[in-house]
């Protein structure tokens, strides 16, 4: 088994004018969950597509589960498992005939057994007979992953994981996650914008903005490189910069709109201070933010991750959500 | 080595009896078993495309049914016993022209839910895609054959011919629906557009039924009309078929240029679809 489940040098993605990836290196050690956190349109699932062979590489190299992913796409192909955001399985085939369908075209032979095991795995053996059409989302999730695991891939691609579930859903998804690393011991590459998701369930997290990688490390360590707090300040005056510069133990002031971000050194030395500068400008929302994922993203790319997303929204993965929603 | 586990049984490992793999063949066959399964699941489909042909049949061959029979011979070249028993090697040959439609919507349906991805995220070739609903959509349309010759038979048509001669009829439109089935997905390979089946459809269809000796003879034609009836494979299915069912004789090399031109769409579909058939 090679040291690294997936391993990238330049991997470059252009669609027209558009780079859609832009010169990615990326290394995944065997048997860790990485996760990929970027807003919408950040090149997330460009990155899985070109990784499964869905997507042609524009210029780059790629290998997973050691096997290059342009010159040996079928055997990358065998050993991997993709669990997508939109939850695609067939909708008017059982949960059984999905596994049946996956088997086949992964070309297994004795996969019952380990169909049933995954059924079981997953609390589906009830309703193995039953039209996926009728399964809650959560039930289809669960299913989604069993299909992943189906052929015992090296390496498993989930992208948005848990996009569009309730809070319970996404808890129990999430302990899923965790139990197949443990019990499967497989590589996982996995796409969010839910910081919480990624600091929860992964061992490494690169931050990507813009088809770039703009940080990555452990969460822990990516929480240490930003060693300011930050202090959200709205006001109803505006406020020039100098003025908040000017309050002792604020490093860095940055505007965003109407909004003020602060990086202090410590959050409960400077909030005093700041609070009594902006007495007379009428502070409308004031918010302490000690260092998390967020804030690294904040911090690295200058805005944050729900901001970007504004008139950026996947409306593809919105419809495909709808139109599951109403059948 | 398999152990118990917290989550019960453990799983046989890579490399373990009980993880093998087998022959490329059942992609194929697991794909086309899905196509088939999904259209006998709706029985709508399925109604539809039984009804359709039957509907041909019972309006387009009773509109000359005040004509006398000796007007008819001469207007279409045949000694018949009615216009239907003319008509129905017809009306099948121009049934194999859209049959097509069924595989390339259901490939448009793949692509716009995303199982196409699904499909090829597997070591899946293109190609294997392509074959399984080109041959899926070609047995969709099959269906249409053994009701039609059902009902022309209640509606008191004669055949002649032998058994050998029926089923190189068969062989004829199954080789051509085949053909047009491959023509069609290779056509709308990377659409994905719900529109282009149906505009596709009519711009195969219309010209290739009119054009071809299926609903009159061709000597009626002027003479571009008669030379796209001479390349149009339609022409020599129905011919094929007319000479059994009025006569009892089967001209074997007409079953010869169709099976020639389902060879043809198959290979020039294959390649393709291989290149451009679009994921999503």
């Amino acid at each position: 088994m090679p040291t690294e489940a997936i391993r990238t040098h330049g991997l470059t993605k252009v669609y027209g004018t558009f780079t859609a990836v832009d010169h990615v290196d990326l290394s995944v050690p065997t048997g860790s969950v990485f996760g990929l956190l970027g807003p919408n349109g950040a090149g997330k699932t460009t990155i899985i597509k070109m990784l499964t062979g869905l997507s042609d590489i524009t210029e780059g190299d790629a290998s997973v589960a050691g096997f290059d992913v342009r010159r040996d796409p079928m055997h990358v192909k065998r050993n991997v498992g993709w669990v997508a955001a939109e939850v695609i399985l067939d909708d008017d085939l059982s949960a059984w005939e999905n596994l049946w369908l996956q088997a086949k075209l992964q070309r297994l032979t004795d996969w019952k057994g380990r169909a049933d095991a995954l059924l079981g795995y997953f609390e589906l053996t009830d309703r193995r007979k039953d039209k996926v059409s009728k399964y809650s989302t959560g039930m289809r999730k669960k299913l989604e992953i069993a299909l992943a695991l189906l052929h015992q891939p090296q390496v498993i691609f989930m992208d948005e994981p848990t996009i569009g579930l309730d809070p319970n859903t996404r808890r129990m998804l999430w302990e899923l996650i965790e139990g197949a690393h443990k019990e499967f011991g497989i590589s996982i590459l996995l796409t969010s914008h839910y910081i919480e998701e990624a600091d929860r369930l992964c061992d490494t997290v690169a931050i990507i903005d813009h088809g770039k990688f703009v940080a990555c490390g452990t969460p822990d360590e990516l929480k240490s490189k930003v060693r300011a707090d930050l202090i959200e300040v709205e006001t109803g005056e505006s406020v020039d910069a100098a003025k908040l510069q000017a309050i002792p133990g604020v490093v860095e002031a940055r505007s965003q709109g109407k909004t003020w971000i602060l990086r202090v050194g410590s959050a409960e030395e400077a909030l005093p201070k700041v609070l009594a500068a902006l007495r007379s400008d009428g502070i409308r929302r004031i918010n302490v933010e000690k260092p998390s994922l967020e804030t690294v993203f904040l911090e690295t790319t200058g805005h944050r991750l729900g901001a970007s997303t504004e008139g950026n929204v996947d409306y593809r993965k919105f419809y495909a959500q709808m139109r599951r929603a109403r059948q | 080595m398999t152990a118990e586990t917290r989550y019960g049984p453990a799983f046989p490992a890579r490399g373990e009896p009980g993880f093998s793999r087998v022959p490329q063949g059942t992609q194929f066959g697991a794909l086309y078993a899905r196509e088939v399964l999904k259209t006998f699941r709706n029985p709508f489909v399925l109604v539809i495309t039984v009804v359709q042909p039957f509907m041909w049949l019972a309006f387009f061959g009773s509109s000359f049914s005040s004509v006398p029979l000796p007007y008819l011979d001469v207007l279409l070249h045949a000694h018949i016993q009615s216009y239907l028993q003319f008509l129905l090697p017809g009306v099948l040959s121009t049934s194999m022209l859209s049959i097509g439609m069924f595989g390339s919507m259901s490939t448009i349906q793949d692509k716009r839910f995303g199982f196409m991805k699904r499909i090829l995220i597997t070591p899946t070739s293109k190609a294997t895609v392509y074959l399984a609903k080109a041959l899926g959509s070609a047995t969709r349309g099959m269906v249409q054959i053994p009701v039609m010759i059902t009902a022309a038979l209640i509606f008191g048509v004669h055949f002649s011919g032998n058994p050998l001669m029926w089923a190189g009829w068969l062989l004829c439109l199954v080789l051509l629906g085949f053909g047009f089935s491959c023509m069609f997905l290779a056509l709308t390979a990377s659409s994905t557009d719900w529109q282009t089946p149906g505009v596709i459809s009519n711009f195969i269809t219309m010209p290739l039924m009119f054009a071809s000796g299926a609903l009159f003879p061709t000597a009626n034609f002027p003479v571009w009309m008669q030379t796209i009836a001479a390349y149009n494979p339609v022409t020599y299915t129905a011919l094929f078929g007319r000479g059994i069912v009025l006569n009892g004789t089967a001209d074997w090399l007409y079953l010869g240029y169709v099976a020639l031109f389902a060879t043809g769409m198959v290979t020039v579909g294959t390649l393709v679809a291989s290149r451009y058939l679009k994921v999503e």
